[in-house]
């Protein structure tokens, strides 16, 4: 849209459709000075639009290092120097458009003339996409588990008893996370939160395990099916044996999910994998405990239409040789550090040595953008294969 | 903590701004440090129908051209907002805000030391290929 020579006369215009065989005088502007406020924001194109259009926020704490967000991605913000001169020209018009100064009246402006230096820029900002910071998002909301006892007091629950402990909105959330909406909603989901009276909570793994089990135990008295549940009438039931409505829902979308074909129904079919993994964590929340007497007490929680295996657990459970006998324990992908380095730090020290098919469940979720997992497993294991047919085994670097 | 990007210029509307860059400092003569405004720094020249550019700073020439950005630059303007609601306690927060006020697509480089011009009048400012005031500053990539 420059391109078009434009009989201009000041400002950035003038010096970028400057005619052959003319000259323009470069001057200080009438507002030169240091300009600590104007910074310059190097981007990719595609991300001009989201700014242009109001889009992007800046995230973070003051003792943290700002990222900027757009809906959907999250990006550090560093500042590069630079030792050339970089002399910024705003067009001509934009004395004008600064109402506040004493330095703006008409005649500085008139006196105006060729294109003005408004301030020489120290270096710039850029920007380089980065995962979202979201361990903090699971440290927050841990510190206030939603139990069986606030949905029991809640009616007496006044104001000020509420204020005291900390809680978090969802502008709380944006404000003190590093992340995107998108991966901000994301990460709340894999976390199992729920919005409650407008607060976030993650729900105490007892109480849900109350929910679901009476959930089971309407099933059966109901004779309904595990795999075409009434949103209506499961909601309405464990309403009526005590639990709060939110609740109620909560526990089907956690366990659960919408059957596709019958959506306007609110037809829900149970999830055998997160119904699995939840009575397995219950069963060894305990400590550890002999295969044999697990996989007994496992099978015999959980619902007779659904299938189990041991591969469920994968992610999840760890087990180890002592003697003859195995053991299995909790170890859980989603207690993890999300960061690469913390996260292999604490696997190696876990286990000094691993194989593939029990290292990949817990670094699948890893995301470094502009790093694929080989690149991870290349900086930070080293790579083993006694013999050529044998299994890779990874330890650390 | 949370700051909204704005964009008051109306996306499309978005003004463009220029850069020149230059090698090492620009001087001033002592006596016009106090009084930059309006000061002209040189004479910005394009002599043929190439994108060559001459800077005259003094009596020193500089050559270069003009060149696209490799991607685009955002000139943003930090912008302080005193809360008005002060029913509030003692907490006067300032709200921050960056407003988007202009796009830089292209710049004119120069990126050689400066020729010196022979004869000429004594100039206000001086442009000066200064290492020790390059060094001062941070190093780019």
């Amino acid at each position: 849209m420059m391109e078009q020579p434009q009989p201009c006369c000041k400002g950035a215009q003038v010096m970028l459709n400057l005619q052959p065989t003319s000259s323009v005088s470069i001057q200080y502007h009438p507002l030169f000075g240091s300009h600590d406020d104007l910074i310059l924001l190097e981007l990719d194109e595609k991300l001009l639009p989201d700014v242009l259009y109001q889009r992007v926020t800046l995230r973070g704490q003051t003792d943290e290092d700002a990222v900027l967000c757009t809906k959907s991605k999250t990006y550090s913000v560093k500042f590069v120097g630079t030792s050339n001169s970089v002399l910024l020209v705003p067009p001509a018009d934009y004395s004008t458009s600064c109402k506040n100064s004493r330095d703006c009246d008409g005649e500085d402006y008139e006196q105006q003339i060729g294109a003005s230096v408004i301030k020489v820029a120290p270096g710039n900002m850029e920007l380089v996409e980065v995962a979202p910071r979201l361990d903090k998002l699971k440290s927050i909301l841990s510190e206030n588990l939603y139990s069986s006892d606030e949905a029991l007091e809640k009616a007496d629950l006044d104001s000020m008893e509420r204020s005291k402990r900390r809680l978090y909105t969802w502008d709380d959330l944006t404000n003190k996370v590093q992340a995107s909406d998108d991966e901000l909603r994301t990460g709340l989901q894999a976390r199992s939160a729920v919005e409650i009276d407008g607060y976030w909570r993650i729900v105490d793994e007892k109480y849900m395990d109350l929910i679901l089990r009476m959930l089971f135990h309407n099933s059966v008295l109901n004779d309904w099916s595990l795999d075409s549940l009434i949103e209506d009438k499961v909601v309405s039931v464990l309403e009526s044996d005590g639990f709060p409505r939110k609740l109620a829902y909560h526990c089907l979308y956690v366990y659960g999910g919408r059957v596709e074909e019958a959506m306007d129904r609110g037809v829900w079919k149970m999830d055998a994998r997160r119904v699995c993994v939840h009575f397995a964590r219950g069963i060894l929340r305990e400590g550890k405990r002999k295969m044999e007497s697990f996989m007994e007490e496992w099978m015999r929680m959980i619902p007779e239409e659904m299938q189990v295996s041991f591969d469920m657990l994968e992610g999840e459970v760890l087990t180890e040789k002592l003697g003859v006998e195995t053991w299995v324990r909790v170890f859980s992908v989603s207690s993890l550090p999300s960061t690469p380095a913390e996260r292999f730090s604490i696997l190696f020290k876990e286990r000094p040595k691993w194989e593939w098919k029990d290292l990949e469940p817990y670094i699948r979720d890893l995301n470094v953008p502009g790093l694929s997992s080989e690149a991870l497993l290349l900086k930070y294991t080293r790579r083993t294969q006694p013999k050529v047919d044998a299994e890779p085994v990874f330890t650390a670097r | 903590m949370q700051i909204q990007v704005k964009c008051s210029c109306g996306a499309e509307k978005c003004p463009e701004w220029a850069i020149i860059e230059l090698q090492g400092v620009v001087e001033v003569q002592p006596s016009f440090r106090d009084s930059l405004q309006n000061l002209q720094i040189g004479l910005l020249c394009r002599p043929s129908f190439q994108e060559n550019y001459t800077f005259t700073v003094g009596y020193h020439e500089l050559t270069g051209s003009k060149v696209a950005l490799k991607k685009p630059m955002l000139v943003l303007k930090k912008i302080k907002r005193m809360n008005v609601d002060q029913s509030d306690e003692a907490t006067s927060s300032s709200k921050v805000e960056l407003d988007v006020v202009g796009v830089i697509r292209q710049k004119i480089l120069f990126k050689t030391r400066p020729k010196a011009l022979i004869s000429g009048p004594q100039p206000a400012v001086k442009e000066k290929a200064n290492a020790a005031g390059a060094a001062a500053q941070k190093q780019s990539v």
